[in-house]
């Protein structure tokens, strides 16, 4: 029966990934390679940004939030940023459309991300008898982690690779790209700072991850409007 | 990319009842914290001449219960609180030989032999539980018990489990594998025959003065106590009084007289034999085996023994049994020198007289065994009545609590102050040798460290190995106090079988019913189906998706 739960677990968490390669037109178009080279990039960027952490942050035991070490974090999360710059613009892609370019590279990102942060917990953890919500809460991070995941790679697109872009949208796309970067900063305020449970937190992410993605979205087709 | 904005209209009605579902999926199974675990120990297991006795089984893993009645409790534990149990629907169930998955019996936490310290108020519902368990116990002991039972001491955790699990039975729910609910395990391995079982006496010798040219054998008093103990939960079965009071009291006798033999101008003209012997719950096994190792010599030197056994509640009365009749003298000296001392002390000295029947095999009282040798012995007890057959042999109430130290040092003074008066031939003569305040006064502290330590040792004689380390420590101890320390290691009569796996630990997890598991599978079914919909719906326009359920036509 647990195996069971394990299974249910499982496609919740790495369902969505599946789903969005086959539904959307990146499977016509074989960009799995580049999916796997952007996982590749995430496992170096996370291998960078844990010496990173290790070097410079104090390990404290308490939960409590510290401004200074956050902030720290922080900073090391843009490092997921430069390793996404990294991803899109310096791998050689075959001639792909910038649209898909930028899927492929966040469902890479985001399947890595998975992969590595819940797989483990995951194995041990829910195929034991007792039963806990921890995990279906983890597969719904992982959802929202997705949409994020495909939304900054939609900004970083917009950033580093449209060249005309028109001059009021640019502020605005930046400030969302801030946003996501730093969106694991936020989560961890919210869960030690204000004491949020696990539920509040990931519906706080589940309901961000839809907003910044229609908010991207829009300013996707935005800057697409001028070369149309 | 074709940029669809249109809402997928079919899609709308799925989402209203996908909201309904995870909502009673919420509600089943309340969100509850990890694993508790327990200690618990098992229910003896023991054969009599192959006649079975005790709990069987040892694995537990099935749901739990609140209560003996409902339907098909063969798949359920059942957790019962001793406080609230009713014994006569407990016998009636055991009686009818009902079958069960198991039982979880909750003591109260004063009864665990670790609360050393704690202070129990001694009030008429303690007496009461205590009667309750004790006759609990004798239901235990004699019936065949063919699923595995364990004793736990109560405690939050287990309570809460507990109040839960009533919680769902009481509104109908039971926890079987169709619905949810609390899931007992117990790993443990099948329980195996406990080969050869050794039982172990220790025996400290302290020769009295020999004058020179003198070439008899001087007379021996023998002080013996057997040490072991057998009970309900064998882990469990520390015998504070029985007879870890006779235990203790054995070594002060032994250590007071050490002081006075040690020095030749205050020894003694007998010898002193103090013996520990084990294998008492089983007819004195052991005490037989020792007094067979005896040689002839030996033997035939010993003048008397004086048996020790339950000598720590409080009361006014000691009774002196013997098989001797009472007016042989020698049985009448022993019961004066007794008599004379212990009205010094404020005590009441009984005499009680019971024949021995050489050919029935059971031996009530350990001076039985030197009897059927012919030799003069008596057990000092401050119980009245011979005990039945493994009764009154440490059972769960007998901890620190039921044992008063100040028993223990007064049945010390009586003992060894009437052995000094006869080996020193002080009878009558008012002297008081091991009086207080004096070098050689009873040592409280002794008393109190030993009684403590006995007290949190479970000393079942099959499951203590040839080494264990409380028979090192006794051994190391009488060799403290005597010239002469020697081990002797038995096998016990045949007639009583051991099994192990006397404790272990019970995991209580927390589990989902099937129906949970397979709705949440639907739920994920539906929400990808929906997913992969939207997405194509949105990215390739409606035409694709129903385009996917068409067959492509034929080349």
């Amino acid at each position: 029966m647990t195996v069971f739960h394990f299974f249910n677990c499982a496609i919740l968490t790495f369902g969505p990934h599946a789903v969005y390669y086959s539904a959307t037109p990146l499977s016509e178009y074989d960009t799995l390679w580049t999916s796997i080279r952007a996982a590749v990039v995430y496992l170096v960027t996370a291998l960078v940004k844990l010496v990173c952490l290790a070097t410079f942050l104090n390990v404290s035991d308490s939960d409590t939030f510290d401004p200074y070490q956050e902030l720290l974090k922080a900073l090391f999360g843009f490092i997921d940023v430069a390793g996404l710059y990294f991803a899109l613009t310096q791998l050689t892609h075959r001639n792909i459309s910038q649209n898909h370019k930028f899927q492929a590279v966040g469902l890479g990102w985001a399947f890595a991300d998975s992969v590595l942060h819940r797989l483990a917990p995951l194995w041990v953890g829910a195929r034991g008898l007792e039963f806990t919500w921890d995990y279906i809460f983890q597969g719904l991070e992982a959802n929202a982690n997705l949409v994020f995941s495909i939304s900054l790679a939609a900004l970083g697109s917009l950033i580093w690779l449209r060249k005309n872009k028109p001059k009021t949208l640019i502020p605005i796309i930046y400030a969302c790209a801030g946003i996501v970067a730093t969106m694991p900063s936020i989560t961890s305020y919210l869960r030690r700072g204000l004491g949020w449970h696990l539920p509040k937190v990931v519906g706080f992410e589940l309901f961000s991850s839809l907003l910044i993605a229609f908010i991207s979205w829009q300013l996707f087709v935005a800057c697409q409007r001028p070369s149309n | 990319m074709a940029n669809c904005q249109r809402r997928p209209a079919p899609l709308d009605p799925i989402y209203y009842p996908l909201l309904t579902l995870l909502f009673i999926l919420f509600t089943c199974v309340d969100l509850y914290d990890a694993v508790t675990v327990v200690d618990v120990y098992r229910l003896v297991q023991f054969d009599i001449s192959s006649v079975p006795f005790g709990s069987r089984l040892a694995t537990l893993n099935h749901h739990a219960a609140s209560s003996l009645f409902g339907s098909d409790l063969s798949r359920s534990v059942i957790i019962l609180p001793v406080r609230e149990l009713d014994l006569d629907l407990i016998k009636e169930y055991i009686g009818q030989g009902k079958l069960l998955g198991g039982l979880l019996l909750l003591l109260p936490p004063h009864f665990s032999p670790e609360k050393v310290d704690a202070a129990v108020g001694i009030d008429e519902d303690f007496d009461l539980l205590r009667n309750k368990v004790s006759e609990l116990e004798r239901l235990l002991i004699h019936a065949n018990i063919p699923y595995p039972v364990y004793f736990a001491f109560e405690n939050d955790d287990i309570n809460a489990v507990l109040d839960e699990v009533k919680r769902n039975d009481a509104s109908g729910q039971p926890a079987t594998a169709t619905t949810g609910g609390y899931k007992l395990l117990v790993a443990a391995s099948d329980p195996k025959k406990i080969a050869s079982p050794t039982i172990t006496n220790i025996q400290g010798w302290l020769p009295g003065l020999k004058l020179e040219g003198d070439s008899t054998q001087l007379p021996t008093i023998a002080i013996v106590a057997s040490y072991d103990t057998f009970g309900v939960a064998p882990a469990l079965s520390v015998g504070s009084d029985s007879n870890g009071s006779g235990v203790v009291a054995l070594l002060e006798i032994a250590r007071l007289f050490s002081i006075l033999y040690s020095n030749p101008k205050t020894r003694g003209r007998y010898n002193l034999l103090f013996g520990l012997t084990s294998g008492g719950p089983y007819n004195y096994n052991g005490t037989q085996k020792w007094l067979r190792s005896f040689d002839q010599r030996l033997r035939e030197s010993i003048d008397y023994a004086i048996c020790l056994n339950s000598l720590g509640s409080l009361g006014n009365e000691l009774h002196l049994h013997i098989s001797k009749p009472p007016e042989n003298k020698y049985i009448q000296q022993i019961f004066q020198g007794l008599s004379s001392v212990a009205e010094e002390s404020g005590l009441q000295v009984g005499l009680k007289h019971k024949k021995i029947n050489i050919s029935s095999p059971r031996v009530a009282w350990e001076h039985e065994q030197f009897s059927r040798l012919r030799l003069t012995a008596a057990t000092i007890s401050e119980l009245s009545t011979a005990p039945e057959l493994l009764e009154s042999t440490g059972s769960l109430s007998d901890n620190r609590h039921s044992v008063s130290e100040a028993s223990v040092i007064r049945s010390v003074k009586v003992v060894a102050e009437s052995v000094a008066r006869h080996i020193y031939s002080q009878e009558g003569k008012g002297t008081n040798i091991f009086a207080d305040n004096s070098s050689l006064a009873v040592n409280p502290s002794y008393v109190r460290s030993w009684l403590n330590l006995l007290s949190t040792t479970s000393r079942v004689a099959p499951f203590l190995s040839k080494n264990d380390p409380l028979i090192m420590a006794l051994q190391k101890e009488l060799a403290d106090h005597t010239t002469e320390v020697s081990i002797q290691h038995e096998t016990l009569d045949g007639t009583f079988t051991f099994y192990d796996s006397i404790s272990g630990r019970l995991h209580v997890y927390q589990v989902v019913s099937v129906t949970f598991d397979l709705l949440l599978l639907l739920v994920l079914g539906s929400y990808l189906i929906t997913l992969f919909s939207f997405l194509i719906i949105t990215t390739r326009g409606l035409d694709d998706l129903i385009s996917l359920f068409r067959r492509p036509p034929s080349r």
